[in-house]
């Protein structure tokens, strides 16, 4: 941390001063999402479903938070990699520190077919952001097993599969019909 | 007028140097236990309130995730101080005179292992004329014990005894971290980490929740098999620069010992949060606590601090030693801020 020069007024006394400062933090990650994550490494997304209303969460959280009972490796359950667009938000970035986008691009709801799971805030590529749209049927590109990486996968990344799945991507089935996945929020 | 409240359940998670779990994950557990030691269910509780800093954290709304913990489906009736659970549970005793619900649920959690303590207070407490001077939470405790030894108000023996006497306290205490045997004169030779405050001095650095149930009379009589009843609570505060104030005192905790009616009767037990150890001596004397006063039979701060959840185990820890370990009339003390800034008291009495 260290201040930036002094905003004076005339008789020198001192109006503004900007401060920068950084926090770190280091947590470990919880022993289902280290799970979580091996198994991304692997090539295979995992969940955890809830034996009480069967819901499944992908990454596992331990718990489920609507019926408040604990979920174990025996709720784990392998999960497809392709799924149906439920919702979507085009982003237009504003160039703030840290913003790496340039361009407009999709944050996407994914719901897994099978058993389900939804995976959040997932990329939709190789199509045209003006094209994305509800019920539109999508695959996960993998990465290259050797190029993998869970190093951004922490504790709070629900959802994200990133350093080893690059995107969504359309796969030209016909569209599920929009309102049975239109308001699905889990 | 106020109603009678008791606390009717409560439990704590062991205080961790360094938890792998998230604080929702340790958290659930926690309020599952305190809940069946009350005898009732999570959709018995008319309001919850929760204590946590997103500071330490370090995510923002971090507090909305500890809700899973609760379970908040079908939508509840909650409230999040950003603070130690103890406010949280003042939130909810409040709550709870209004007379439209019966049973409120608190708790407190906190994980200070991912971050730098030293660094995450001066930011949180004031970042504008504090946290450029690099004046951490240590640093600003060192200058009030210096202050007390000036002022002939406690030695550094004094200081030892005190952290051997926690340790020693903590040593059945199954959710301490530090604890056993310590002799003072040994603690006396380690060498000091900001002067004058040595290791001892110093409380550990923790992760951990405590959660704590509370009910109104009619309720607390009807599912309790020892309800223990909130005799006085109040809470005071001083100005948030340390340099405003007398910091060999604590007339915050002093005010807040008078309203919550601790001279009232014979007090058998105090559990206060003195984050370090010369602040127990100050609070000893703030709340007018004589010799005869078992002051923090579980070890205190000193041997367990998961900040946020640290108030609110004083107060369960308070209401454990009149449900199973026979006292009579407890007082439980919380802090915020730095060097006792703010401070919260709590009478607490069996049947």
């Amino acid at each position: 941390m260290s201040p930036t020069d002094a905003e004076s007024t005339d008789d020198g006394s001192v109006k503004m001063m900007d401060y920068f400062m950084q926090l770190e933090y280091h947590e470990l990650l919880c022993p289902v999402v280290r799970r979580y994550a091996d198994q991304l490494l692997e090539g295979r997304l995992v969940g955890h479903k809830c034996p009480s209303c069967g819901l499944v969460y992908v990454p596992p959280r331990g718990y489920c938070p609507i019926c408040v009972v604990e979920t174990t490796q025996a709720d784990e359950v392998v999960l497809n990699d392709r799924g149906t667009v439920t919702n979507y938000t085009v982003v237009t970035p504003v160039q703030y520190y840290g913003q790496h986008e340039t361009e407009p691009f999709v944050r996407a709801s994914v719901l897994l077919d099978g058993e389900g799971g939804m995976m959040n805030l997932q990329d939709i590529v190789d199509v045209p952001v003006d094209e994305v749209r509800v019920g539109m049927r999508v695959a996960a590109v993998w990465k290259p097993a050797e190029e993998r990486s869970v190093a951004d996968i922490t504790n709070r990344s629900w959802g994200s599969a990133e350093g080893c799945i690059v995107g969504w991507r359309p796969t030209g089935e016909p569209d599920q019909p929009v309102d049975q996945v239109q308001g699905k929020a889990f | 007028m106020v109603n009678d409240i008791a606390i009717i359940g409560y439990a704590q998670s062991p205080s961790w140097r360094r938890s792998e779990l998230t604080e929702p994950q340790f958290l659930f557990p926690v309020i599952s236990e305190a809940l069946d030691t009350a005898n009732v269910a999570r959709r018995d509780i008319g309001f919850t309130c929760a204590g946590s800093c997103d500071y330490l954290s370090g995510q923002t709304f971090a507090f909305v995730m500890n809700l899973e913990a609760v379970g908040a489906w079908p939508p509840i009736s909650e409230s999040h101080v950003e603070m130690d659970g103890a406010w949280a549970l003042y939130e909810a005793w409040v709550r709870l005179q209004h007379g439209d619900i019966d049973i409120a649920l608190a708790f407190g959690s906190g994980k200070s292992s991912p971050g730098s303590t030293a660094e995450i207070y001066p930011l949180q407490l004031d970042p504008y004329t504090l946290t450029p001077l690099g004046v951490d939470p240590v640093s600003l405790a060192a200058l009030q014990a210096r202050a007390m030894l000036d002022k002939g108000t406690i030695t550094e023996r004094e200081m030892a005894e005190i952290a051997a006497r926690s340790r020693a306290n903590a040593a059945d205490n199954p959710y301490a971290q530090v604890r056993g045997k310590a002799d003072p004169d040994d603690l006396l030779r380690e060498p000091y980490v900001t002067v004058p405050l040595r290791r001892h001095d110093l409380p550990p650095i923790s992760d951990g929740a405590c959660a704590v149930v509370l009910a109104t009379a009619d309720k607390a009589r009807a599912v309790a098999k020892r309800p223990v009843w909130i005799r006085g609570f109040d809470h005071r505060i001083e100005a948030h620069q340390p340099g405003m104030r007398d910091l060999t005192e604590s007339l915050s905790t002093r005010q807040a010992a008078k309203h919550a009616g601790v001279a009232d009767g014979p007090v058998d037990v105090a559990e206060v949060s003195a984050t370090f150890s010369h602040q127990e001596k100050l609070l000893r004397e703030a709340m007018g606590l004589d010799d005869h006063v078992a002051v923090n039979p579980s070890g205190g701060p000193l041997a367990a601090n998961p900040v946020m959840a640290v108030g609110l185990a004083r107060i369960a820890e308070a209401a454990r030693a009149i449900a199973e370990r026979g006292a009579s009339r407890a007082v439980a003390h919380a802090t915020s801020g730095q060097c006792l800034q703010q401070n919260l008291v709590c009478v607490l009495e069996g049947e």
